[in-house]
């Protein structure tokens, strides 16, 4: 037993390769509370970013800097009525937010957050979470139909409509992103036919990025950048958010599909979306910006080796500089603590408030000073790097919904069919010219 | 409007050009509790999958038949309720009514009075209409514009709670001129507030104007030309976006604006996004008048010789003032008492919401809220 | 179409354009939002809030003479005024004043009609209550003024 359990941390596989159940239900349960735990993080990082933009405070009453928010509305959420309308089809009513969150969670089968951190690795990994996430429309279509009302099902029905149209130019971008896999060449433009892998893993695709020393959003410069262009459109259409948020449109069908959703079933909604968010900004962060790699991957600089310290005689100097990157972001997090801490009123009602940001801050120093540790140092880098990304992406989506109106139905439909598709089918055949180039050139020179 | 069951409004396209289509109508029902029918209208709307067929009003569910108030009131003590008709735009609705009852009592406002009514009057203008682009954007999705513009609405507030004690319903006029002396730094309150909205508007510009999701939602929807408006009897910016140079304000100019230079914007499409430049372009106009108005304010005495009994002689008058919606109308009849025979207000954003159904007819349900938006009802004036 | 705009388009300058004025105003000095019960907003001079029936200070007698305009004045017949007239100085003097806030619109128009300095609208912003009872003000309330809730955990 103890073998059985050992054995897996020797192996430099994903669990669900290795074929140890244990640690893929182990990877399971952590990666289920990590998405969980961004999502809440992403709940109050939300209403503070867009209530910043918004020159307001946003939550600022439950904890200090209103940190503990998402915890009071969880509560709120779970002990409200539990409304189903009389009319409603109550099994179907039932069952859609439960597909939602289901589906939102699944698709992290295959996301590798490290080397090894996935729960498995397979050969058909994009395709997978493609068509994984593609079936979470079917909850929102559910949701609306169930809730016999016209503002839901209008606001399904869009969201019907708007996941198949966007989904096929997400694919189109994701299939050039795949084709760059087998084109081998070190460097942006290096064009090397037949020396890449070729590979729809989700972990084979950052190898592949990793061996060509290029993200995949460089290569081919503009290529890569105008498929990744062309998916962080389509991902945000996906996930029903601004500018692209018709389903569920609050200034015309009020709250769209979950309208006649409250309590619990509504939090599984947002849930939901909300996994549904970093599940394909993890997609976009694989395909095109390295996943779990650092910036700069290959650029090792000088080997270097510190006793203790540094233990990697492979690894040079910028490893070195890049392994003190989570703790020292960590740390800054800490500081901007304390910092806000020092400014918060001299109040006796903020006086709680105020100590409790200081234990937030000196927890955030805490961890920042545990990610130090070399041996932690080293095995934290993947991981990182990886909800880093993701975290710049959580970012993006807030500022987009601050700043720009929504497009109307139709418009929508224009952007997905009429600029996407072609720009998608564009950017294939594109890369397929350049990635052939030599192949070409030399058919060429045959026929002439 | 009409009712609903005799108009014909679900039998409207009955005809032998129906498709299979129509019989898939749906009857939607957008408020009164919607967040985007700017307060209780309600909107039954007939539509194709997202297409609207046909729209019908159904309004008075904030009526609080204010013009019979009126019939039981005094001339002055009527004053206060008149803000409450368009509550965002309080004190136009007040100018409106003073002139009105003035042109009755054969009297006229003091210069100094006319000056300062003419300075909160377009404040109240710019307050107008930065409420309407907030709420207008958030109608079409930008939600930011709203904190903006309710930020720089404050300053405007913050100057009539200074002058007259109340921000919102402010009672600011009184019958022959104005009861409160400007306070000290009135002129530079102002100033300020014009140095500081200016660049502002720019902002509501940069985030707005060029944006292509918003020129593409606005473009070409809600078409009122300049004729159907004078058809429909629709006034105010609506009317010239639809490229009818016409403003009350220099038609028939009252309160001394024939003293002040500013300029009418008019637009050529009559669209949404030409209401949108236009109310814009109204924005900086009024900032015009409120720099030439503030500066040059002239000493004297605020309130004209006004009989303590109001008693105006037997006879009725018709004063309309641009507000900031649209023609404001006052007409008082007096029977010689000390109460008007019959108040009747002429309110703009009655007369505009006429235009709904034309101009959303064979649109989208997105369209609908943006026309909406962009005839800047307030449902305090349009049931009254 | 020419150059110029086409590269805006395909730039996207017009949605950068609003990103960089929504990036900017996340600076924690541009937050507009007062903290309310902790900043209290300043009042104007001349606000017109909870109406204030004034004393002489001196002698703490009411300045008001019964004359019962106030109560003429408002619109919405909100005033009673109740007076009866002293022997003594065959004065009339108010017995009891109240008045229903609860319907109030604060136009002023009573203090305007007041022709001594007594009724008075005062700064006094905070009158909010749980039940409709409160409403109605009598004298001793509108003298003693402003008495805000504090409130305490």
């Amino acid at each position: 037993m103890l073998d059985y359990v050992t054995s897996y941390l020797h192996s430099s596989l994903t669990p669900g390769q290795a074929g140890n159940w244990l640690w893929a239900l182990v990877y399971i349960l952590v990666i289920f509370a990590g998405v969980s735990g961004i999502v809440i993080v992403m709940n109050w990082g939300e209403r503070k970013a867009l209530a910043h933009m918004q020159v307001r405070l946003g939550p600022m009453r439950v904890g200090p800097h209103g940190l503990m928010q998402p915890i009071a509305d969880a509560i709120k959420l779970l002990t409200k009525e539990d409304i189903m309308p009389s009319e409603a089809d109550k099994p179907i009513f039932w069952l859609a937010p439960v597909w939602v969150v289901m589906i939102a969670f699944s698709v992290f089968i295959v996301v590798p957050f490290g080397p090894t951190h996935a729960v498995t690795d397979m050969n058909i990994g994009i395709l997978f979470m493609l068509g994984v996430s593609s079936l979470g429309v079917l909850g929102i279509v559910m949701a609306g139909w169930a809730s016999n009302s016209h503002f839901p099902l209008m606001g399904a029905l869009r969201s019907s409509a708007q996941m198949v149209s966007y989904e096929i130019a997400m694919g189109l971008a994701v299939v050039s992103a795949i084709v760059m896999t087998g084109l081998g060449g070190i460097g942006p433009y290096g064009i090397g036919s037949g020396a890449g892998s070729g590979t729809l893993s989700m972990i084979g695709i950052v190898q592949a990025q990793a061996q060509q020393h290029v993200w995949f959003i460089f290569k081919f410069f503009p290529v890569g950048l105008v498929a990744f262009f062309i998916f962080a459109v389509a991902m945000i259409a996906e996930t029903n958010r601004a500018p692209f948020d018709l389903p569920e449109a609050e200034s015309e069908l009020v709250a769209g599909f979950h309208t006649e959703y409250s309590g619990l079933r509504w939090s599984l909604f947002m849930l939901g979306e909300y996994a549904g968010m970093v599940a394909v900004s993890s997609i976009a962060i694989t395909l095109w910006l390295g996943g779990w790699l650092r910036p700069f991957p290959s650029t090792h600089g000088p080997a270097i080796n510190i006793p203790f310290l540094w233990e990697h005689p492979e690894q040079g100097v910028v490893d070195f500089a890049f392994s003190f990157a989570p703790a020292l972001v960590m740390l800054a997090l800490a500081f901007f603590s304390f910092f806000n801490a020092m400014r918060m009123p001299k109040h006796p009602l903020l006086k709680i408030q105020t100590i409790g940001l200081y234990a937030f801050g000196l927890v955030l120093a805490g961890v920042g000073l545990i990610l130090l540790a070399p041996p932690v140092r080293d095995r934290i880098q993947d991981i990182f790097w990886f909800v880093f990304k993701i975290a710049c992406f959580m970012y993006l989506y807030i500022w987009y919904r601050a700043t720009w109106p929504r497009y109307r139905f139709d418009q929508l439909m224009k952007v997905g069919w009429k600029v996407l598709l072609p720009l998608g089918l564009g950017v294939l055949l594109v890369t397929g010219i350049i990635g052939l180039g030599p192949e070409i050139a030399a058919w060429l020179k045959g026929v002439v | 409007m009409t009712d609903s069951t005799k108009s014909g409004f679900y039998q409207e396209t009955a005809g032998p050009d129906q498709t299979f289509l129509d019989a898939n109508e749906l009857v939607l029902n957008m408020g009164p509790q919607h967040p985007s029918t700017h307060g209780v209208l309600r909107v039954i709307l007939r539509l194709d999958g997202e297409k609207v067929l046909g729209t019908e009003c159904v309004i008075g569910y904030l009526h609080r038949g204010v013009e019979k108030i009126a019939e039981n009131r005094t001339y002055t003590m009527f004053n206060p309720y008149v803000d409450r008709m368009d509550y965002v735009a309080a004190v136009s609705n007040g100018l409106g009514y003073c002139l009105a009852v003035e042109k009755l009592l054969n009297i006229e406002a003091p210069p100094r009075a006319a000056y300062i009514r003419v300075v909160l009057t377009e404040l109240n203008r710019m307050a107008s209409h930065q409420l309407w682009l907030g709420t207008h954007a958030l109608d079409i999705g930008a939600m930011t514009p709203l904190f903006y513009t309710f930020r720089d609405r404050e300053e405007i507030l913050k100057i009539y709670e200074k002058y007259c004690g109340a921000r919102l319903t402010t009672h600011a006029f009184r019958i022959g001129g104005t009861l409160y002396e400007t306070y000290d730094g009135f002129e530079q309150d102002v100033n300020n507030f014009v140095k500081f909205v200016t660049p502002k508007i720019g902002e509501y510009e940069e985030l707005l104007t060029t944006n292509r999701i918003w020129v593409e939602r606005t473009k070409g929807v809600g078409v009122l030309s300049g004729k159907d408006c004078i058809d429909f009897g629709v006034t105010g910016p609506v009317l010239r976006a639809g490229g009818v140079k016409w403003d009350l304000r220099k038609a028939q100019p009252y309160s001394m604006y024939d003293k002040f230079d500013f300029e009418i914007p008019t637009g050529e499409n009559g669209d949404t996004f030409d209401r949108y430049i236009v109310r814009i372009a109204e924005m900086r106009q009024s900032l015009r008048i409120i720099d030439q108005a503030v500066n040059s304010i002239p000493a004297g005495p605020i309130m004209a010789k006004v009989p303590k009994v109001m008693k105006p002689a037997v006879g009725e008058v018709y004063v309309s003032i641009e507000a900031p919606k649209g023609e404001l109308g006052y007409f008082v009849v007096s029977d010689g008492s000390t109460q008007p025979y019959r108040v009747r207000v002429r309110p703009p954003s009655f007369v505009n919401l006429q235009a709904l159904d034309k101009m959303v007819r064979g649109a989208l349900v997105a369209d609908v809220v943006a026309v909406i938006g962009t005839l800047d009802i307030v449902l305090g004036e349009v049931d009254r | 179409m020419s150059i110029a705009p086409l590269l805006n388009k395909v730039f996207m300058v017009d949605l950068i354009k609003g990103l960089k004025v929504t990036f900017k105003y996340q600076h924690p000095k541009e937050v507009y939002t007062e903290q309310y019960p902790l900043e209290r907003p300043a009042i104007a001079e001349r606000y017109r809030g909870l109406p204030r029936l004034n004393v002489n200070p001196e002698t703490g007698e009411t300045l008001c003479i019964a004359c019962n305009l106030c109560a003429t004045a408002c619109p919405e017949h909100l005033i009673v005024v109740q007076s009866e007239r002293n022997p003594a100085t065959k004065r009339k003097e108010m017995t009891s004043f109240t008045l229903d806030i609860s319907r109030c619109m604060f136009c002023g128009l009573c203090a305007e009609a007041c022709s001594t300095d007594c009724l008075e609208l005062s700064q006094d912003y905070e009158f909010a209550l749980y039940s409709r009872d409160g409403f109605i003000i009598d004298r001793a309330r509108m003298e003693r003024g402003s008495e805000p809730t504090v409130y305490t955990r």
